[in-house]
């Protein structure tokens, strides 16, 4: 039975962030998902907003937009009302792709049938799954094109990863990545990225091949960084630590719309295979080192800083983003890059300030709740007051 | 030859001895009854009430005044840390929840007041009780919580709560010691100035000992071990000066823990857990608790203190039931709240040993009254708050390490 793919508008737009649900006493990550999500209920967002594998975890789930900026005013007012229902529970939430001190095994898995199953099967993985991050859809006219963005957006993948880095402390300890969270993924059987299918029919057939094998049932057992996402009529972008702002979440939207809107008007040819040949490299090192990442360029034989790749990036597809509505989103991500400016960094300054992980937290549920007008690219104020 | 480097005989019984047997006998008694799924604080009180007669045949003078000092520092520990969770800037967030507090403090002690009166205590006594009868036992909610791994909505509003009732409880003790001092005929002066240098006093310390805690976290690292140190030495002193000051304990330790959280945006004093390491003096607390409860107290007033105790538990129930509705809180989380909040233990022990002693006239039928009624709470209210955070699903679960074998491919996904 081949996998219908839904129709839907062309790089139209949704996200979905993980958030970390804190007590107000230690920050650490606490049982409140199930009172907050029963509050929740009672208050009208767009969107939605559902539980996830431990009851330290909301998920939201923005509603489909075309542009940018009403995607940021969404996240904005649903941020609020999540905030304002936390505080009458004496709870925080925030953003970040990891909880720098808990201990994965003090997580509780949300009690819905499936969860409970999933746990039953993948033991420790599951709990250690409490890790945030942000997934980007972008819609796509048909499969073809899926395959063909899934593709070609594989080489972007370490932009995504130095720009949301956000979780450099796991455990309770320094790890020296930009991001630990992808660790939790990749120990996930079929994770990575998609195989070198040249279009949706050949997809299909390779996904009735695994199902075959009984390996798979449905898209939700790849774990893959980026997948197509047939129910949705969408690529989805997996890839992302959760950032410490809603305002950031919708800047990588608008980076991941135009890049997408890129791809498709001025289409690439050729293999994808030596991509895929230092895919794994590369992503190691955006997670390690961020904008310092050296990336390998299969085409050129040379090696690039990942930074200035990015700003290239930028400066190409800027006038296309102009088009889309999402000038300022990219103006915003360019002038982080060029400052080498993330939450793993403003985290870390946190840490130097405050020499305590309790603070670092305390501080981003603060910048979590922050104020809505707060400009973006604006520098931490930690940084400010030096 | 000269053999008087050998011991004599009778052996003398020294106290570390009984300190380590009380330890080792409580720790057992407490892993017995958890094997029985009953909470370990049962335990601990049952090896209390079996070590109470021996130790006192043994003893030269009772227990208590001999191991005082570590049942001193054990409450000093379990006030600090009860006065470090309530949570000042919640209640402004969800009135509901001090709302509740009141509420649930002061229909008890309506209740208890009127019940008592029925049985023909004078008001000041019956006030006094009923003031009493509105603490819960912080140690008992913090232990159970604590080894049921409890953590949830009902577990932080029975925090709060317990924190509320408890400083109620002792202000409402404190004022009322006024009344007491007017019915002994002691010049109106004292009648005021005392009630007031406790009150006043026994704050201003909290508010002292926050500061300097404070201060001196600020001179070194900021690690948890360093500060769990700072902290227990600073609760240890704070006890000692509350009682050469003849301060209030009570009222100074949950100030101290309440400053100590509320610092206006200042955080230099880590929020450390004190579970762990104060284990030990919490065992020592309750056997020692239970080795001094009179158990012959129970049959001189054994159905008068349930009536006390159906009174109070009525209060309990009401009071959070009535404002669970507006406060978004389930009736089946506000009656596990109203369970959490039935323990009576040292708190009220200390309160009614504090005011016997201002106030001989208070009785010995009343004092018979609460005693039994603490003895039966020893039992009923471990076992209540236990049952009141798995009522309300906030208790960890016990996981069984071998997970069934793997499921279908069809449940496996982790996303919706």
């Amino acid at each position: 039975m081949p996998l219908e793919f839904a129709r839907s508008e062309p790089l139209t737009l949704g996200v979905e962030l993980e958030l970390m649900v804190l007590n107000t006493r230690d920050y650490n990550l606490t049982r409140g998902a199930p009172d907050l999500l029963a509050r929740l209920e009672k208050v009208k967002v767009d969107g939605e907003i559902k539980p996830e594998i431990t009851e330290s975890m909301i998920e939201v789930n923005s509603s489909v937009a075309t542009r940018f900026e009403p995607l940021g005013a969404e996240l904005v007012h649903t941020r609020d009302a999540i905030v304002a229902e936390a505080g009458k529970l004496n709870l925080a939430i925030c953003g970040g792709g990891a909880h720098a001190f808990h201990h994965w095994s003090d997580r509780r898995i949300f009690p819905s049938e499936r969860f409970l199953k999933v746990s039953a099967l993948y033991g420790y993985l599951a709990k250690q799954f409490t890790v945030f991050g942000q997934h980007i859809h972008v819609g796509v006219a048909n499969g073809d094109d899926a395959v063909y963005l899934t593709h070609r957006l594989a080489r972007y993948i370490p932009h995504f990863i130095a720009l949301s880095a956000a979780s450099p402390y796991f455990q309770g300890e320094e790890t020296s990545f930009e991001t630990s969270r992808l660790h939790a993924v990749s120990s996930f059987p079929l994770a990575g990225h998609m195989p070198e299918v040249g279009d949706w029919a050949e997809f299909n057939r390779y996904f009735d091949t695994m199902a075959g094998y009984g390996i798979v049932a449905s898209m939700k057992d790849f774990y893959w960084d980026i997948r197509p996402k047939p129910e949705y009529g969408t690529i989805e972008i997996r890839i992302c630590d959760t950032p410490l702002t809603v305002q950031l979440a919708a800047q990588l939207a608008a980076y991941a719309q135009v890049l997408a809107a890129d791809l498709l008007r001025n289409r690439e040819a050729g293999g994808v295979a030596p991509q895929y040949l230092v895919y794994g490299y590369n992503r190691f090192q955006a997670c390690r080192f961020g904008f310092e990442a050296m990336l390998a360029d299969p085409a050129a034989h040379t090696h690039i800083r990942l930074r200035e790749d990015l700003l290239a990036t930028l400066y190409r597809i800027q006038p296309l983003g102009e088009q889309l509505g999402a000038g300022a989103a990219l103006r915003a991500i360019g002038d982080r890059t060029q400052k080498s400016m993330n939450d793993a960094l403003w985290l870390r300054e946190c840490f130097q300030q405050t020499r305590s992980l309790h603070d670092v937290v305390r501080l981003q549920a603060e910048r979590w709740a922050a104020d809505p007008a707060k400009p973006v690219a604006e520098e931490p104020k930690l940084r400010a007051a030096k | 030859m000269d053999l008087r480097f050998l011991p004599a005989l009778p052996l003398e019984v020294s106290y570390p001895l009984l300190f380590g047997v009380l330890l080792v006998a409580g720790m057992l008694g407490g892993e017995t009854a958890r094997a029985l799924k009953l909470p370990r604080i049962i335990g601990y009180v049952l090896v209390g009430f079996a070590i109470g007669p021996v130790a006192n045949t043994l003893m030269p003078s009772p227990l208590i005044e001999e191991a005082r000092i570590f049942v001193d520092i054990a409450l000093g520990l379990v006030l600090f840390d009860l006065g470090r969770r309530m949570d000042l800037e919640w209640m402004k967030r969800d009135w509901t929840l001090a709302a509740s507090g009141l509420a649930e403090s002061f229909i008890t002690f309506a209740l208890v007041f009127a019940t008592l009166t029925f049985f023909d205590f004078a008001p000041v006594q019956a006030g006094l009780a009923a003031a009493i009868a509105i603490a819960t036992s912080p140690a008992v909610v913090l232990l159970v919580a604590q080894d049921s791994r409890a953590e949830g909505q009902v577990t932080e509003r029975a925090m709060n709560l317990v924190a509320l009732n408890s400083l109620l409880a002792s202000i409402l003790v404190t004022m009322q010691l006024a009344a007491v001092h007017y019915e002994v005929r002691l010049d109106l002066d004292t009648a005021v100035l005392h009630p007031l240098y406790l009150f006043a006093g026994s704050l201003a310390l909290g508010g002292m000992m926050a500061t300097l805690a404070r201060a001196i976290a600020r001179l070194v690292d900021k690690r948890p071990e360093l500060h769990f140190t700072l902290i227990a030495g600073l609760v240890v002193g704070a006890v000692g000066i509350a009682q050469s000051l003849k301060l209030s304990v009570i009222l100074a330790l949950l100030a101290f823990g309440l400053f100590a959280r509320e610092g206006a945006g200042r955080h230099d004093l880590l929020n450390v857990d004190m579970g762990r390491a104060t284990r030990l003096f919490y065992i020592v607390l309750f056997v020692i608790t239970g080795a001094s409860l009179p158990l012959s107290s129970f049959e001189t007033a054994g159905w008068m203190a349930g009536a006390f105790l159906a009174a109070r538990a009525l209060g309990k129930f009401l009071g959070v039931l009535v404002f669970a509705p507006i406060g978004g809180v389930r009736v089946k989380q506000a009656v596990a709240l109203g369970a959490a909040l039935l323990p009576m233990s040292s708190i009220a022990l200390l309160l009614q040993h504090d005011v016997a002693k201002l106030y001989p006239g208070f009785g010995e039928q009343l004092a018979a009254v609460m005693i039994s009624a603490v003895i039966v709470m020893e039992l009923i209210g471990p076992i209540a708050v236990q049952w009141g955070l798995r009522f309300a699903g906030e208790s960890a679960p016990d996981e069984s390490p071998l997970a069934p074998a793997a499921a279908p491919a069809a449940s496996r996904s982790l996303e919706a």
